[in-house]
């Protein structure tokens, strides 16, 4: 009881003492340079930033983990509406139909995706979660009851 | 007496209500703000689509959408900033009705943002998108993140989640909180703990989630990355997803990726039966598989303009049978003039349905004002579907910018289905940019 109560005490005074010494500099809020279409970090960044490279074939897997550590460095040079285009509450139109004038951009879904979404169902339902699992799934329900 | 779908939806409103308040209050005071500060930028667009189509029973939809989008930031000279993000969607069905209701909408985001100078502390207030370890929430609430001494950092947020529940039955929580505690060192790693609850009517325990992020960069040639993520109500590990990413030259980068996924963990109390376990009777997905993926990846770019890329991902289940997905792309670029690419894949699975080839070809041209798209998508099975073996969409698109602000786009698509026999849809876009520009010659992307 006594170890817990110390505890207690110790770990505000821990995070008082580490935010009060904190002195880093934050990211900028729009990105320095102007970027356009789909930018490959690595034409100027040497450090952790050039792994976000948007040319890599593994950015879209990656994403989430740069969103988790980096949001702010998203957010120089894109807007809120980007992460929204998919991780929708409600949403009617699919990304693909939207950006059909961006066809060189990865984007879920295309084509005819009412037949493909059994099979891509199949293969991973996980990967369909992120985005249908707890929002955007009011469509579901017409066939899914 | 009201249904659970009418006390929801009240819930709703009254959320929604909550924020429109907090959004004018804070706009009120940012307005009042614009004479300090260094700079005062307002961004926004509209764009507003017209969608064309027969249904198979011979409705005719024309549902026209408006989707509003914009933000107002006022900079401080000492480099902090206040802002407000706005993003909405309205449709108006003008021909038969596209869903159950002729008119709907939903409110994206909306929320009021302090960003500090130092720190990179971050305040935000309102419906918003919080990306932090196993939260990938959409949440109408508070958040908070700032760095500390020493490599760490500390994020927090709670509030409501904004979830769908269409069926009235599968509860997405009425309360949710969480954070992450992360510790790393810039350009070097940074490795997180992260953890989410969301409680539901009656206090219930609708999720309890903890989770472990990495993300390690060694050598200016190595990144790491991946995730762990558990649930302490089935105790049972949800997710590992870990991928590794080489670049030995610098015009070659290969990665591979390796994940698993338990299902009985990771589908628990999502809020459609398309992904609900089964119970009974009940539900799509059994609980007992568990899948396992093997991934590897390799992109060439011999010259700025070209990409030449091939992958192989293997798909392992417990209970069902394996496949494999395999295949390439080459991409050629040329900025500001012409984009196109060709892609062909294969899955070679255990079953009839994983067993097909996909391709696609695109090209993107600009000529002055006008651009020209084509895109061709191809999915052919090696057994019929509802009689059909090839599942093909095929898009013709043109577009004009009448200034930097002001640019209209059309497309018509042609699709045959295993559904559809054939099936013409139309679509018309007007895109209107507010004020696109920075104010200091600062940098956007794909907005």
């Amino acid at each position: 009881m006594k170890n817990k109560f110390l505890i207690l005490l110790m770990m505000p005074l821990l995070v008082s003492v580490l935010f009060a010494c904190a002195n880093t500099n934050s990211a900028p809020r729009v990105h320095p340079e102007a970027v356009t279409g789909t930018p490959n970090c690595t034409e100027c960044h040497t450090d952790s930033w050039a792994a976000m490279n948007h040319q890599a074939v593994d950015f879209f897997e990656k994403h989430s983990i740069f969103a988790s550590n980096a949001r702010r460095a998203c957010a120089s040079c894109h807007a809120e509406s980007f992460c929204a285009d998919c991780h929708a509450n409600k949403e009617e139109i699919k990304p693909s139909d939207k950006y059909k004038d961006s066809p060189q951009r990865w984007l879920p879904h295309r084509g005819d995706y009412l037949s493909q979404h059994r099979i891509d169902g199949r293969i991973n339902p996980a990967s369909c979660v992120k985005c249908h699992g707890r929002q955007n799934n009011e469509r579901c329900v017409t066939c899914h009851k | 007496m009201i249904s659970h779908q009418e006390e929801r939806s009240g819930y709703e409103q009254s959320s929604l209500l909550r924020i429109a308040w907090v959004v004018l209050a804070a706009s009120s005071v940012m307005l009042s703000k614009p004479v300090m500060a260094a700079e005062y930028t307002v961004v926004g667009d509209s764009n507003t689509y017209l969608r064309m189509k027969t249904t198979v029973d011979k409705n005719d939809l024309y549902p026209l959408y408006e989707y509003l989008r914009f933000s107002v930031s006022v900079a401080e000279k000492d480099g902090s900033a206040t802002s407000l993000h706005l993003g909405a969607w309205g449709r108006a069905d003008l021909g038969d009705k596209s869903t159950n209701d002729r008119v709907d909408g939903d409110l994206q985001y909306g929320f009021i943002s302090y960003q500090g100078a130092k720190n990179n502390l971050v305040l935000n207030a309102g419906r918003q998108f919080v990306t932090e370890g196993v939260a990938t929430e959409r949440i109408d609430g508070l958040y908070v993140r700032n760095d500390l001494a020493a490599g760490f950092a500390a994020a927090a947020f709670i509030g409501s989640p904004v979830v769908t529940d269409p069926i009235g039955r599968l509860s997405g929580g009425e309360f949710i909180y969480g954070g992450r505690l992360s510790q790393g060192k810039p350009g070097l790693y940074s490795v997180g703990l992260s953890a989410l609850k969301s409680n539901g009517e009656n206090d219930s325990r609708d999720r309890e989630e903890q989770g472990l992020d990495l993300w390690v960069h060694p050598l200016q040639q190595l990144d790491i990355t991946g995730r762990s993520s558990y649930n302490s109500i089935t105790s049972g590990w949800m997710e590992h997803a870990y991928t590794i990413s080489v670049a030995p030259l610098d015009t070659l980068t290969i990665s591979a990726d390796l994940s698993r996924v338990n299902y009985e963990d990771y589908f628990f109390n999502v809020t459609t039966s398309a992904f609900s376990l089964i119970n009974g009777t009940s539900g799509i997905i059994s609980p007992d598989e568990e899948l396992t993926t093997a991934g590897i990846a390799a992109a060439w770019s011999p010259t700025k303009n070209v990409t030449v890329a091939a992958d192989y991902k293997n798909y392992s289940y417990d209970l069902a049978g394996d496949a494999d997905y395999f295949g390439g792309r080459v991409a050629f670029v040329l900025p500001d003039s012409l984009s196109a690419g060709l892609s062909v894949h294969r899955m070679e699975g255990a079953t009839d349905r994983l067993r097909y080839s996909e391709y696609r070809l695109y090209a993107l041209k600009k000529l002055g004002a006008v651009d020209l798209a084509a895109d061709l998508f191809n999915v052919s099975y090696d057994k019929s579907i509802n009689g059909v073996k090839d599942s093909f969409a095929l898009t013709g698109s043109a577009g004009y910018r009448f200034n930097e602000k002001l640019r209209v786009w059309a497309d018509l698509e042609y699709s045959q289905s295993p559904d559809f026999d054939n099936e013409l849809r139309g679509l018309v876009k007007v895109a209107y940019a507010f004020d696109m520009k920075r104010s200091e010659g600062g940098g956007n992307s794909e907005k």
